[in-house]
């Protein structure tokens, strides 16, 4: 009997690990966080976006960050063809209310050039 | 007596899975943990590039934002409240295409809400561009 040897038949639970580790194997975008936290502007029609995205950061001080750092905005473009990897992915901007809007409008043009689409992550208002 | 010799025969010769256990669930709550579910809402603008201008003959409707955070509509300045009334009323065909020009100086939190205000009105296409005056 099973039960005197004291075992537990193990191999349900390693075949619905394995199945759980493989869906998050392939699951798994390593998306780059921008790095810092934007207080983003409060909008009325905002809508899910996209995910696994290129994600870009415009802070207060009208810094773009990317992955961590900051970046020049002649550097968006090449940034953003490396993080594609030919797979057209979009491009969301984490803007900061109180960021210039001639920067902001600069890096939108300039993702646009190499993105088919740019969004700009925002608050839902409530 | 024999049963139990045959028991423990083929106990013998199990595999002991305990540490393949261990590494899968390693590496199941590493994955786990660096799936990065990035949820984010905002606002697309889905506007053409500004290039083609061809298949769009209507004039679109430009908006100034001036450095001190003014919504300015032909001179007049019309602030964030007046943007979806002038939108709506622009064109009775078909929504119009916006174009934003923004000034130095003008805060990105209100270029938002004015094309979000622009798009709710149903705008077509929302552009920002820079005031080079």
């Amino acid at each position: 009997m099973d039960e005197e040897d004291g075992a537990i038949n193990v191999s349900p639970l390693i075949d619905v690990v394995f199945i759980l580790l493989i869906f998050f194997i392939v699951s798994a975008t390593f998306v780059n966080l921008p790095g810092i936290d934007v207080s983003r502007p409060k909008v009325q029609n905002a809508s899910s976006l996209q995910k696994n995205s290129v994600l870009f950061a415009l802070s207060d001080k009208s810094e773009i960050f990317h992955s961590g750092k900051i970046v020049k905005l002649s550097d968006v473009s090449p940034l953003i063809n490396k993080a594609m990897k030919d797979k057209n992915k979009p491009v969301v901007i984490q803007v900061d209310k109180w960021a210039d809007a001639t920067v902001l409008t600069e890096l939108v043009s300039e993702a646009k050039k190499v993105a088919h689409s740019v969004s700009l992550a925002t608050l839902k208002n409530r | 007596m024999k049963k139990n010799l045959v028991n423990h025969k083929s106990e013998q010769t199990e595999i002991n899975v305990s540490p393949l256990i261990d590494m899968v669930f390693i590496l199941l709550i590493f994955f786990i943990v660096a799936t990065s579910f990035v949820n984010e809402i905002g606002i697309s603008s889905a506007y053409k590039d500004s290039n083609s201008k061809s298949d769009n003959p209507k004039p679109p409707l430009f908006f100034n934002l001036s450095g001190s955070g003014q919504v300015i509509n032909n001179g007049t300045t019309i602030g964030l409240e007046g943007v979806a009334a002038k939108v709506r009323n622009f064109s009775t065909h078909e929504p119009p295409s916006v174009i934003i020009q923004v000034s130095k100086g003008a805060k990105a939190g209100l270029a938002t809400q004015v094309m979000d205000q622009a798009l709710l009105a149903g705008a077509k296409a929302v552009k920002l561009s820079v005031d080079s005056k």
